[in-house]
Order: C-alpha cells, then structure tokens, then sequence
C-alpha cells in the first residue's frame, strides 16, 4: 500500500513536470471548466425560476446536490480521464505489454499514471463551490455530514470510474476504436439529475444497470435528508457489485488481450 | 530454467473479401479460420544459456516470448519459466524478468531517462545501493552517462536503446527476453548494443532469448539457436552444427572481366570446378568462402534440415 503511494506521487511528479511544458493549453482548460461549471449551475438557477421545488429540494438544496456531483466530475477529470482516453488505444494497439510484465498491478498503472495536472485547477474550483455550496445552506448540518457526503462523493467517483470502466473494457473483444465510451458520455448525464426524476424502467437502469444516480444524488440524499438504511444498502450493493463486475471483466479481458505485434 | 510443454496459441480471424461487398457479407455470414501461432512446442533452456529464436516474421517468434513474458495466455500446453507458469503473473516471478522489444518504448518519452528509472526503482523495489550500483556500472559501460539527463524523445535511436537495455536490466533479471533490439540501429550501435549483451551475459548469467533478423547477432551472441517457422520448431540446437551440416558446400567467387558470380560447389569437387573455371574464363579474382549463415538459415527455412 505504502509503496502504491510512493508510485502515485512519482505519478503526479511526472505529470506536473510535463504540464508546465504547454501553458496555452493550461488557460484554455480554465476557460473551458468556467464556461462548464456556469452552465450547470445556470441551467437549475433557470428552472427555479418557475417552481419552487424540483424532485422534493429547492433551490439552496439544489445547489449541495450540483457542487457535489461537479466534485465527482472535478476528481474524474483529474484523476482517471487522461488515462481513459488512452486505455482503448493502448489495448487495441498492444501497448499495454510492458504494463503487463511489471510487479505492479496493471490496474493500478494504466487508471492513474498521468494525472491531468491540467485540470488541477478545475478540481481547486470545485471543492471552493462546494465549500461555497455548504457555506450557503441554511438547513442543520454537522462536521460530521460533511465528512461522511465527502465519502459518499469518493465513493461515487469509484462507481463512476468502474462504469466507465465497463464501457471501455469490451475493446478486448471488439477491437472497436472507443468501445461504448460514448454511449458512457451521453448517458453519464443522468448522473447531474436528482434521482427522484427517474420513474419506472428508467430507475431501475439510472440505480442499478448503470448506477448513474448512484454516484452523486444519493449521497446528497444523505446528506440533505434523515438517514435511510434502504439507500444505504443500495449504495453499498451496487459498489461492491459494479467493483467486482468490474474486476471480473478485465481479468477477462486480459486473458483475451492478444497484444498486436509490433 | 525455462521449460516448455507442447505450447499452443491459436487465434481465430475472419477472412474478408475485400471491398464493401466483402464488408457487407461479412457482416452476415463470417468465414472463421483458425490460424496457430504456435503449434505444439517443446522447449528447455538452463540459467546462464542465451539462446536465438530465428524465424521470418510472422513465424511465432514474438508469440512465443509473450507468452513466456506472461503477456499472453496460450491456448493449450504449458510452460514455466523460473518455476512460475508466466501468464499467471506472479509479482515474484515478474520482479526478476525483462522485456526489452526493438519496436516498443518502455521509458517515458517526455521525460529524461532518469526519471524513468527512477519510477523503475520503486517498481522493482530496487534499494538504493543496488541502484546506484547497477545505474553506475550500466551508465558506463554503455557510455552514456550524459545522455540520461536529456528527454528520451530529444535522444538518438541508438541512444534511446541503450537507455532501453539500462532501463530493462536495473533490477539484476535473471530471465531476459530480447526482441529485436538492434532493429533500425546504425552498424556501429548495432556492434555495441551486442558487445554490451555478450559481456553482460559472462557477467551475469541470466537465461536470454533473442530475437534478431541480423545474423551478426546471431551469430556473435547464441551458441544455440532455435528456428521457427509457421509455429513449429525445425531446428533446435547449436549453430556450429548448422554450419557443419550444411557447411559440405563452399561458395566460389569469381571476377572475371565480363562479369562477378558466385557457385556453391562440394566440396569434393573443388579442385575439378576451380580447374575448370580457370580453364573457361579469363579470371581476375576467386575467392573460396564457407557459404554464409544466412544462406543456410534460409535454406533451412525453405526446405527444412532434409537429410542428417
């Protein structure tokens, strides 16, 4: 564990040492992340314009629910996007061998080696709206709350990591350029909804096929509301399911991996 | 200790006629082929041996050392190398094995190799006596000291091997495979590249596979050779003995003033051909050779050994 540390901070060494490099790219992200996190806080300041509640909160409720799934996207574009945009490429192209013959977990390697030192900011302005966001509410909360909505959010991130995941993994087989990768991006969505919007078939695909509202309604639900033990529950199933499932399908997929040949 | 049992891979492709009449059928119906990678090997190498696997491309070889590598998972047969079936990938067994290919970097491009090394280090769990010796001794027997602070992509290609052979050798493997490492090099870090592996491999004593479509290395590094072709092994034991086997012929070079050309003739006959050229053609130079290993490694590869 110790040493998985010590990697991660080589990791992060390396990647900060290469953003300085590209500076120009370095201010676009900035503008990009403003552009995108006015949108989405624009977007529900819009609708509270003509109802007062939306899925049982209202609009200062809204706001904890928006800055925490705006975290999960900040600590996902930081964190795992750079390396998830390569994985597919890696495995179509075989550059995933040399990955494969150290004594580090491949898994490991290839979700965090190059942090997006890039989007670091964007997860400085993330946590500063959430901190906004708490600072704002008017409802009763404790040190306590926040702690344990921050866990939830961290463990939203790995369900969110783990369905992406699952997009990308189907690559071993298909040899397909992205895998699903875009259906992910076009469905990922439903995660910046609260879940009581999801009725019907489309509950059961958003909280258990593809735990989208998992990831940050539910914590957010726990945060804002008496704690619930069915929620509970059903947050801790779909992590230890998605994670397994996740686990499963790679150690599949490795052992189909065919390595292209140089 | 490497010790190969039967070793199969097969893959199953599907072959598509071309054009997008072929894409559309193929959408329908798929004409499945099997095709083997390799089929059936056997294979035993002792610590300390080194040994060439020569084939033409596409014969296996590459196969062949990524499933040893624990890259690839065969389709039936078995193997271990040090004791470990490779492709379960047990850390202790991947901690005291390397992989270096011509064709793949293994160091980070934007970075200076030493930053790669330094990453290496807590990969492998190198301490730090150990790394400062071996960088130390690599650095200099590779003369490459200064370069290791540069960025790897700012590198010459002969440059960037040898930071490839310091990377793959930091953590003392006793298991090497080498795949074509002096593919693309310059004669001369070609010759260096060799020299360096054949004292490493008096020095060291790890178990090498190689892999090279230049006979030099071959020939300079691997008593024993092994050559492969469609996924089977045609010959499997020392170079030496290849050369004498086939080594029956020479080769007769002849200048002329018309005209250069070459003649393999027993070598029995020597005597009566050179007699008869001389009598046919007014000669300017003859050279008497063995026939080169190129030759006969391509005449084994064509017709396989014949007759012992």
């Amino acid at each position: 564990m110790k040493r998985y540390i010590r990697l991660y901070f080589h990791f992060l060494r390396f990647s900060f040492s290469k953003a300085m490099e590209f500076r120009l790219d370095f201010s676009f992200r900035i503008i990009m992340d403003i552009i995108y996190y006015t949108v989405n806080i624009l977007f529900f300041k819009v609708i509270y314009l003509h109802t007062p509640m939306l899925a049982g909160w209202n609009e200062n409720q809204m706001m904890i629910f928006v800055s925490g799934y705006l975290l999960v996207d900040a600590i996902n574009m930081t964190i795992f996007s750079t390396n998830m945009w390569w994985l597919p490429y890696y495995i179509n192209k075989g550059e995933l061998d040399y990955y494969l013959i150290r004594p580090v977990s491949p898994l490991f390697f290839l979700s965090l080696k190059e942090f997006s030192a890039n989007s670091f900011l964007n997860l400085m302005m993330a946590i500063g709206f959430f901190t906004y966001s708490l600072n704002q509410y008017t409802g009763p909360f404790d040190t306590l709350d926040i702690f344990l909505y921050v866990l939830f959010l961290l463990n939203g991130s790995m369900i969110y990591f783990c369905t992406q995941m699952l997009m990308i993994l189907p690559v071993f087989w298909t040899h397909s350029a992205r895998g699903f990768v875009d259906l992910f991006y076009s469905l990922g969505l439903a995660m910046e909804r609260p879940d009581r919007i999801y009725k019907g078939w489309l509950r059961v695909l958003f909280t258990f096929i593809l735990p989208f509202a998992v990831i940050a309604s539910f914590p957010a639900r726990f945060f804002l509301e008496p704690f619930d033990w069915k929620l509970f529950v059903h947050t801790a199933v779909v992590t230890v399911f998605i994670w397994s499932l996740m686990l499963f399908v790679w150690k599949k997929g490795l052992q189909n991996y065919s390595s292209a040949s140089s | 200790m490497i010790n190969v049992q039967n070793l199969t891979k097969s893959f199953t492709t599907h072959v598509k006629e071309p054009g997008l009449k072929g894409s559309l059928k193929s959408l329908i119906k798929r004409d499945k082929k099997t095709k083997f990678a390799l089929n059936g090997v056997n294979l035993q190498i002792k610590q300390g041996e080194i040994v060439g696997l020569i084939g033409a491309n596409g014969a296996g070889k590459t196969t062949l050392i990524k499933i040893l590598a624990g890259i690839v998972h065969p389709t039936s047969g078995e193997a271990t190398v040090l004791g470990y079936k490779p492709w379960q990938r047990d850390n202790r067994y991947r901690k005291q094995m390397s992989l270096i290919m011509g064709q793949k970097a293994q160091v980070w491009w934007d970075l200076p190799a030493l930053d790669s090394f330094i990453l290496l280090k807590e990969i492998y769990q190198i301490d730090n006596f150990t790394y400062k010796k071996n960088l130390e001794f690599l650095s200099d027997t590779l003369m490459i000291k200064d370069q290791l602070k540069i960025q790897v992509r700012r590198l010459s290609l002969g440059e960037r091997m040898k930071v490839e052979l310091m990377a793959a050798l930091l953590h003392n493997p006793r298991v090497i495979f080498l795949d074509e490492p002096t593919i693309g090099l310059d004669i001369s870090a070609q010759k260096a590249v060799r020299e360096f592996m054949k004292n490493y491999q008096v020095e060291f004593k790890p178990i090498t596979i190689l892999t090279s479509h230049y006979m030099a290395d071959i020939q300079e590094l691997c008593p024993r050779i092994v050559i492969i072709k469609e996924g089977q092994f045609v010959y499997d034991g020392s170079l030496s003995k290849v050369q004498r086997m086939l080594g029956d012929n020479k080769v007769l070079s002849v200048t002329t003033e018309k005209e250069i050309f070459q003649l393999e003739v027993p070598r029995t006959e020597l005597s009566i051909k050179t007699k008869e050229i001389f009598e046919n053609h007014n000669v300017l130079d003859l050279n008497i050779q063995d026939p080169s290993i190129e030759n006969i490694i391509e005449s084994i590869m064509r017709n396989g050994l014949g007759p012992p």
